[in-house]
């Protein structure tokens, strides 16, 4: 698994509540309990979790799977590197 | 105009987290007024509050819950408890003709609060993006609505101290005049935030702390009263017509009889008596019933001198002679001035000693002020006293008087039926 799946999983244990078990790639965000509106905020968590910055336009990301490439590709192109606290994930 | 009945209460206070728990603390003069110890409270000039005890971590899903300002938490704790309190008042009902009415007087403050904090303590741009969802005024009714799929009129009112009695007042008129079927109608206050905390402090209105008893700081009446003490929480209404409700064996927590409101128009927080005899004639007219009917009543009781001389001067003018012989209870001194939410906790807290058959005692009461020279039950509830009538004052900042007139419902069915 990514780092980016392994520091996504740790803030959504930790500060959504959501059990490892739910945590699947191809898990679909609102199953998760996520919808359009707490997308918005989950990608506001993980600008400051990840230290990048996100597009204002909005993305149609489905599962965990999305989302996580989705971040993959923004810290490649914006060359930057998780927060501390997440590296020793 | 049809009967309306109180089928559910739900509340979360500084004196209890339920009905049964709320009225046991009041009825024993219990004081939820106490000390702060946060390091921010060094900053106030009297750092006493009457705050409420619950976890959100086990009330709330974890997800809905970063979408919930404090007060928009305490509003659907209240709601939801009054909704399982009615026993079934939303089944079987068009949900477009049922409502949610509720009273706040600050919204949002922890959300806004926090926003600030970030923007200007901070000095970051990252104001967190559900700020305006959960520090907009509207955030628990809509909530409430959302929660309970009521499709009809979603209503917020914000009147300073006068809110939720407003709201509970405007939700009785749409049901006893058959716009609506069910109102859940009440108020939520969450003024406690360092900000809000401070403003009031600032404002010079509360009370000075007790030294040596700081639970026994508002003192409504009181030679030495010397200001109102914040308080937070919420307290819900299911309502519904008074036939409906019997008809499907719903426990009837009361009835509201009449509602009636005034504007002082004078000034931003100097009281006024005409403005306050208004109101209470105005809900009595509405009510349709005789001055001899009120029984007792719920003041306004802040524990300010400027509310405490202008109510008392406004029952008497109200009642005359006969107001020396009506029990008054403040009951402000014991959960504190939750403010948007203080007359729906009232209101409930009326219905519950109606209920009970007692007067609720207005604590630290140990000598009146001469120009308060009512009877307000000072310190002791008393037990065994029936009252089938009473009146809930709520008299704001800004002037807006709102009164609730309360019934303790009919005796049997048999008196509903000959009405």
């Amino acid at each position: 698994m990514s780092n980016t799946f392994e520091s996504l999983r740790t803030i959504l244990i930790k500060e959504y509540k959501l059990s490892p078990d739910q945590l699947s790639l191809d898990a679909p965000l609102k199953d998760l309990g996520i919808d359009s509106l707490g997308l918005v905020e989950l990608l506001f968590t993980i600008e400051d979790a990840f230290n990048i910055k996100l597009p204002s336009d909005p993305v149609g990301l489905a599962t965990l799977g999305d989302v996580i490439n989705y971040v993959d590709e923004l810290i490649a192109s914006q060359n930057t590197a998780l927060l501390p606290e997440l590296q020793n994930i | 105009m049809r009967r309306v009945a109180v089928s559910g209460i739900g509340v979360i206070s500084p004196l209890g987290n339920c009905a049964a728990e709320l009225i046991k603390n009041a009825r024993a003069g219990c004081s939820g007024v106490h000390r702060l110890d946060s390091e921010f409270a060094a900053r106030l000039a009297s750092p006493i509050a009457a705050t409420v005890q619950f976890n959100p971590a086990s009330d709330f899903d974890p997800i809905k819950a970063r979408m919930l300002d404090r007060f928009s938490m305490l509003a659907l704790f209240a709601a939801n408890q009054a909704v399982q309190a009615s026993n079934g008042a939303l089944a079987e009902l068009d949900l477009d003709r049922a409502g949610v009415f509720v009273g706040t007087g600050m919204g949002g403050t922890h959300t806004m609060d926090a926003g600030y904090h970030t923007l200007y303590a901070e000095k970051s741009d990252r104001v967190k993006p559900f700020t305006i969802l959960m520090g907009m005024h509207n955030a628990a009714a809509a909530w409430i609505g959302i929660e309970h799929h009521l499709r009809g009129p979603n209503m917020t009112y914000s009147t300073a101290c006068s809110s939720s009695t407003v709201a509970i007042g405007e939700a009785w008129l749409r049901v006893a005049s058959g716009q609506l079927d069910v109102a859940i109608a009440g108020g939520a206050e969450a003024p406690l935030s360092q900000g809000s905390i401070k403003a009031w402090d600032a404002l010079r209105t509360v009370a000075n702390m007790d030294i040596d008893d700081p639970s026994a700081s508002c003192r409504p009446f009181s030679k030495n009263r010397s200001g109102m003490v914040l308080g937070e929480g919420a307290a819900m209404l299911v309502i519904e017509p008074m036939d409906r409700a019997i008809a499907r064996g719903a426990t009837i927590f009361g009835e509201i009889l009449g509602y009636g409101q005034s504007n002082d128009a004078i000034h931003m927080t100097q009281p006024s008596v005409a403005g306050q005899v208004a109101a209470m004639q105005c809900a009595l007219r509405a009510a349709g019933i005789d001055l001899q009917a009120v029984d007792a009543i719920n003041a306004h009781g802040t524990g300010t001198q400027a509310n405490d001389r202008t109510e008392t001067a406004a029952i008497r003018a109200v009642f005359g002679r006969r107001a020396e012989q009506i029990p008054i209870s403040a009951t402000k001194a014991m959960h504190g001035h939750l403010l948007g939410a203080a007359g729906a906790l009232e209101c409930v807290l009326s219905l519950l000693a109606m209920q009970a058959a007692v007067s609720l005692p207005t604590m630290h009461l140990q000598q009146a002020d001469p120009e308060c020279d009512l009877d307000y039950v000072a310190n002791v509830a008393r037990l065994g006293v029936e009252a089938r009538v009473m009146l809930s004052n709520s008299f704001a900042f800004g002037g807006s008087n709102a009164v609730l007139v309360l019934g303790a419902g009919p005796d049997d069915h048999t008196e509903l039926d000959q009405a």
